[in-house]
């Protein structure tokens, strides 16, 4: 006889909230049913009632570990409806940001899954290193969480000596080639408790069109860094680690190979630092009547913004976002089906959800 | 020919292919949605996304597709002559929650598919055009 088991909406592993209501027959759950919608902040809507500098500030707030790239997004965007090209240097110093910021959500992740295993001196390390790259961040932008950084034509801060976060990086990179990368690759526990389980096949992964790590695990090489290269990202050499098994396995490697390739491409970027202006001095901005589109590859995947202007307007007429974890959290039903009970938790961490996207 | 060159004649359209902004936009009728959807599918595009415009007035609404094909982002912009648009659901499994978030937030129908609450609550009313009934809210106050 089959039960019904919900889970959520507080998450049993994460602290943001999302309802699973899982179809049960023993220990097996047969299907499962997603609910969002908990914390719906109505972000694209109050986007609309703010003028530019403002409403940046507010999509620094779509997400509270990616908050530097839905700000390099949404700047992207709105360079397109004012003509603005950011010069070289602000072109490298957001390819670091990026970096960081993506080097910050996998360490993160990795310490929350180390957790789930039960493996928790691991998430300690993790935690460690991850306060490491918040000291990076918080030395080019002045703040540990939300940074500022980003403005139409450029960044607002200049990396004013790159040997020192370079030697940071590197202290950074020998950390976790260290600790985190042999574990996670290596490792009995990771191996026992994450092989096998959560598969996404390749074709299901094509049907859900799910995106960046969660997609690459699944045997699809994409990542926009490659595909549709964007800031300094056409002039950084770095591979794209993909895994064809689709379980939370290949997950937990493709994120822990991209850390490694993440430092390898912060090395590059730091040393090729090229001079002159980190923005453009432009601080008034003719909007022209229209719709931009931006898109860049967030450390979960392709987030794509939208915005819309009447030129004369002080605020933006419309903004879309659509957030990685939008695209990938569908596919969780696919993940948990067949899968055993216990392993549902790990498997909906797996894919590295933020609710604070989805609920934008 | 390149498939996104086949595009095209596979909807039968006249339209070509104009780049604007870096997304490659055709111009199609909302009546092709559905061979759109199944277009895209044979040449392995990527759906990404939908994106609602409510026009000024009473002029209705505009819906933007989008798709990507080996990093080059594809834009189909539909002019909405009521307040509905056949579901693509069935062929593309990931327009799922974006179609029913729109018409949870816009009231726009999708048919020819059920609709279960993702934003909302069970019980709440859906199919409510939100940001008309916030502009009636802010009138009141």
């Amino acid at each position: 006889m089959s039960y019904k088991i919900p889970m959520g909406p507080y998450h049993p592993a994460l602290e943001e909230p999302y309802k699973l209501d899982m179809i049960c027959e023993g220990e097996t759950v047969l299907d499962a049913k997603l609910h969002i919608g908990f914390n719906f902040r109505g972000i694209e809507h109050l986007a609309e009632t703010r003028n530019h500098i403002q409403a940046i500030a507010l999509m620094e707030r779509v997400c509270g570990i990616c908050s530097f790239i839905h700000t390099l997004t949404f700047c992207r965007a709105m360079e397109g409806l004012t003509d603005q090209t950011p010069p070289p240097r602000a072109q490298y110093i957001r390819v670091i940001m990026a970096e960081l910021e993506r080097l910050h959500s996998h360490v993160l992740w990795a310490g929350i899954a180390a957790k789930l295993m039960g493996f928790k001196t691991m998430f300690m390390t993790c935690f460690e290193i991850r306060e490491k790259v918040m000291d990076i961040l918080a030395a080019i932008s002045g703040n540990r969480v939300n940074y500022s950084m980003n403005r139409i034509g450029g960044v607002n801060r200049d990396i004013t000596d790159p040997q020192s976060i370079l030697k940071m990086v590197e202290a950074l990179e020998g950390e976790m080639a260290r600790t985190v990368i042999p574990i996670f690759t290596t490792s009995r526990t990771a191996r026992s408790r994450c092989a096998g389980i959560g598969v996404l096949t390749m074709e299901q992964a094509i049907a859900c069109a799910v995106v960046g790590p969660v997609a690459r695990a699944s045997g699809l090489p994409q990542d926009l860094r490659k595909d549709a290269p964007y800031a300094a990202y056409p002039e950084m050499e770095f591979d794209v680690p993909v895994q064809p098994d689709g379980d939370v396995r290949a997950r937990l490697l493709v994120r822990a190979l991209e850390i490694m390739e993440s430092c390898k491409i912060l090395r590059q970027a730091l040393a090729k630092l090229p001079p002159g202006e980190f923005h453009t001095g432009d601080d008034k901005f003719n909007f022209i009547t229209g719709t931009s589109t931006a898109r860049v590859e967030a450390p979960r995947g392709e987030v794509m913004y939208s915005v819309s202007w009447k030129e004369g307007s002080r605020n933006p007429a419309r903004v879309h976002v659509r957030t990685p974890t939008f695209a990938v959290m569908p596919a969780i039903r696919w993940m948990v089906k067949g899968a055993r009970l216990a392993d549902t938790p790990l498997i909906q961490a797996s894919i590295d959800p933020c609710y604070s996207c989805t609920d934008r | 020919m390149t498939p996104l060159e086949s595009i095209p004649e596979k909807l039968g359209t006249t339209e070509s292919w104009t780049d604007k902004g870096g997304v490659h936009w055709l111009a199609l009728e909302a009546a092709k949605v559905r061979e759109l959807a199944k277009a895209m599918n044979e040449i392995r595009a990527r759906f990404i996304t939908i994106t609602a415009y409510q026009l000024p007035k009473d002029e209705g609404f505009r819906l933007e597709y989008h798709w990507d094909l080996n990093g080059q982002l594809l834009g189909f912009s539909f002019q909405l002559a009521g307040k509905s648009i056949e579901s693509i659901f069935d062929f593309t499994e990931a327009a799922d929650w974006i179609e029913r978030e729109i018409h949870e937030e816009y009231g726009i129908d999708f048919t020819g598919r059920e609709y279960e609450p993702l934003l909302l609550r069970q019980g709440e009313t859906m199919g409510v055009n939100l940001r008309d009934a916030v502009a009636a809210i802010k009138e009141k106050i």
